[in-house]
């Protein structure tokens, strides 16, 4: 028996259709994955499913779930009637969903007492139980904050799942994970399906979206591009720009070539050790860093890796040892690449006032803003929004302008892909390569995804997870790192 | 400003007009109707309105509109001048707090809690046993009362903005203080010290308003909003326009203040 059967759903903005109509069906046991970059409206999709779209958007077609059909964007109470107990919905980012002053087993319970009526006795007794499944037996009396990342998540999907709906629907379930946690939430989602239920995914994730398997929907600038069988639309994608996104996935990007870099050491850390809040992050680590040579750093989140970066650029001092730049630099040799982009710009700025002031203070030559502009294939048009106003790949390659206005030598990249989709992604990493290669540039990209890392980068410097020992400084030309 | 470029939205608009209307009055309204706050005339005592003065007469028979109108120039120039003082001391401390830290930021954290924990109009009346001249007492004490605002304000606003990544960037990128204070703090402290301020002026004149009325503020025979009322209070039987006037007037100022103040979201 089909779960859920959603016909011609479509989204309006006023009279701007920002979703085409689309169809879709989740059998049972048989997961949907609907794949699309940020803005392709794939969110827009399970919020009009689910009846939660903002009040200033429309939605039309019909949603039928077992016998019952309601109208989408018409019956919000009928819809509200169904959260948590036909369709449950596993939030973005999960921990920061859990009260944080109520304990795990409390929040857990209270899904069961209140959505599904449980007296409380009985509600905590299976919130035990239900934790217990997941391997968080112990955690039932701690608060959110005493739980890891990868167990808050777990605690969160408990509570969405208490209310005992047969669909889940996950909205970007491993948003911000490194591959590991991601692996980790797969397996859990696919459990869930265990008993016969339906299971739709909403991703820009290639690999989240290979391992959920099942029917594949992928969209863009809100139409439907391709569907099928995820492991058919892999192996064979149809549509161009299915097999561009496809191409672009990290593990099959083109092996860097190494560029002829002059190999000359622009930075060296010498036996540096690094602690926050007490704790040890990195100790008595030695790399160089060299023109024309990019150095991947990786490892799981909260190992470090942010830290060494502040360390190299001489923001974080050291605990022990000490980092060597070398003697011809000028104080702004070494810059910064943010993971947020919006964060690393004035907000209330228009992006041409700042380049301007940063050309100006470096003395840049006449025309340099448009040469760069042309070079990183950006509209000069961009110049008069601000920072909010521009797409995040656009802004990481202004941002990557904004830098190279300051003539550096050395360019510490803190994870500057991870909040963009698989395109975006390639671009401006391809373009950091070639800066690397006909700059002289030494980089250091910091990226929670080993794939990426491997294939761009010189010498790899790899992280082991949380606490301090450092699994082994293992690269292509072990010579450079240790 | 940006937040003043566009249109202001409504709520802001009608602050604005009335704050114009009271402040044109205070100004102009002397020059249209030429007279003297000061000159008594005891056979006009409580009399209604005139040629020569438009709203009408008080107990003394001095002209309720040349009254007035001083006493509009007099309560909000000494509301902006504390204001004034206040945030810029509050803004350059805060800053300071904020970039500094470590013991400077606590000892004027203490500072600012230990202000907190006086009654403000005490503190004013404490000032203004000290220091000679009443116009200048208030502008001192309330001075004192109003920078810890304007200082918790641009702390707060200053210490996130700084640990931004934004600031760190620009430091990176070899920008100086300055540019970074320009550019990126004080277009989040500025919308933030506009509201603060308009509230201020509002405190201040309220807090002259009431010392005034309880006969500590301002001395007869100067022109000056509470006093004026507490002068008028006995004869709100025989003379209810002449009380409602400065308390009208008052009113008015306040709600202006408090208009142009809020509405941000709006």
């Amino acid at each position: 028996m089909t779960l859920l059967h959603a016909t011609d759903i479509a989204v309006f903005d006023g009279t701007n259709r920002l979703l085409d109509p689309v169809s879709v069906t989740l059998e049972p046991g048989e997961p949907l994955v609907i794949l699309g970059e940020t803005g392709s409206g794939k969110s827009l999709l399970a919020q009009a499913i689910m009846g939660t779209l903002p009040e200033n958007l429309r939605a039309e077609g019909q949603v039928r779930l077992g016998n019952r059909s309601l109208r989408a964007g018409a019956d919000r109470a009928a819809f509200r009637k169904l959260w948590g107990r036909e369709i449950a919905v596993l939030p973005q980012e999960p921990w920061l969903s859990l009260d944080p002053l109520m304990r795990a087993g409390a929040q857990v319970a209270e899904a069961h007492r209140l959505v599904r009526g449980l007296a409380p006795a009985q509600a905590r007794m299976q919130a035990g139980n239900d934790l217990a499944a997941f391997g968080l037996g112990a955690a039932v009396a701690r608060y959110p904050h005493e739980l890891s990342g990868g167990m808050a998540q777990r605690v969160a999907i408990a509570a969405a799942r208490a209310g005992g709906a047969p669909i889940v629907i996950a909205d970007e379930p491993t948003k911000g994970l490194d591959a590991a946690r991601r692996n980790d939430v797969a397996a859990l989602l696919l459990g869930e399906l265990g008993q016969g239920g339906g299971l739709m995914v909403i991703t820009h994730d290639l690999a989240l979206a290979r391992m959920i398997g099942g029917r594949l929907i992928v969209l863009r600038e809100g139409t439907v591009i391709e569907t099928g069988l995820t492991e058919q639309v892999f192996a064979d994608p149809k549509a161009a720009y299915t097999r561009d996104l496809i191409a672009a996935d990290p593990e099959h990007l083109p092996a860097r070539k190494t560029g002829a870099g002059t190999g000359e050491t622009v930075l060296r850390a010498q036996g540096l050790t690094l602690s926050r809040r007490g704790q040890v992050l990195v100790e008595g680590l030695d790399l160089t860093l060299q023109t024309g040579r990019i150095l991947g750093i990786t490892g799981p989140s909260g190992c470090g890796k942010s830290s060494l970066g502040d360390a190299l650029l001489g923001l974080l001092p050291p605990d022990a040892g000490q980092v060597i730049r070398a003697p011809y630099l000028p104080p702004t040799a070494c810059q910064k690449l943010y993971q947020d982009p919006v964060a690393a710009f004035a907000r209330k700025r228009s992006l041409g006032q700042t380049l301007t002031d940063v050309a100006r203070l470096h003395r840049a030559p006449a025309g340099r803003i448009e040469t760069l502009l042309a070079r990183l294939r950006l509209d000069p048009a961009l110049l008069a929004r601000r920072p909010g106003a521009v797409s995040g790949g656009e802004l990481q390659r202004l941002a990557l302008l904004r830098a190279m206005l300051a003539q550096p030598r050395m360019l510490f990249a803190d994870e500057p892909t991870s909040r963009l989709d698989p395109i975006t992604q390639r671009d401006v990493i391809t373009m950091l390569a070639d800066l690397a290669r006909d700059e002289g540039l030494s980089i250091a990209l910091v990226s929670h995804d080993a794939a990426l890392i491997d294939k761009v980068s010189d010498d790899v410097q790899r992280f082991a997870a949380q606490g301090s020992d450092i699994a082994a400084a293992m690269g292509r030309d072990k010579a450079m790192v240790a | 400003m940006t937040t003043f470029s566009n249109t202001l939205p409504p709520g802001r608009a009608i602050g604005a007009v009335v704050l114009a209307l009271m402040l044109g009055f205070a100004l102009v309204g002397p020059l249209l109707v030429p007279g003297d706050p000061f000159a008594q005339s005891l056979m006009k005592s409580l009399a209604g309105p005139d040629s020569g003065a438009p709203f009408g007469y008080d107990h003394l028979g001095r002209s309720l509109w040349h009254r007035l109108a001083h006493a509009l120039r007099l309560s909000p120039a000494i509301a902006l001048a504390a204001v004034v003082t206040a945030g810029a001391a509050g803004l350059v401390l805060g800053t300071l707090a904020a970039a500094r830290g470590g013991w400077v930021e606590r000892l004027l954290m203490i500072l600012a809690d230990a202000l907190m924990a006086l009654p403000g109009l005490l503190l004013v009346l404490i000032v203004l046993a000290i220091m000679p001249g009443t116009a200048m007492g208030f502008w001192a004490g309330l001075s004192l009362v109003l920078w810890v605002e304007f200082f918790r304000l641009t702390r707060a606003a200053t210490r996130s903005t700084l640990a931004s990544p934004a600031v760190q960037a620009a430091r990176l990128l070899g920008f100086r203080w300055p540019y970074v204070f320009r550019t990126h703090l004080w277009p989040e402290i500025a919308p933030l010290m506009l509201t603060a301020a308009a509230f201020g002026t509002a405190t201040a004149i309220m807090g002259i308003a009431a010392l005034g009325f309880v006969s500590v503020g301002m001395r007869a025979p100067t022109p000056e909003l509470g006093l004026m009322m507490v002068e008028l209070l006995p004869y709100w039987r025989e003379a209810p326009m002449a009380l409602l006037t400065p308390v009208l007037a008052t009113f008015a100022l306040l709600l202006g203040l408090t208009l142009l103040a809020g509405g941000q979201k709006a």
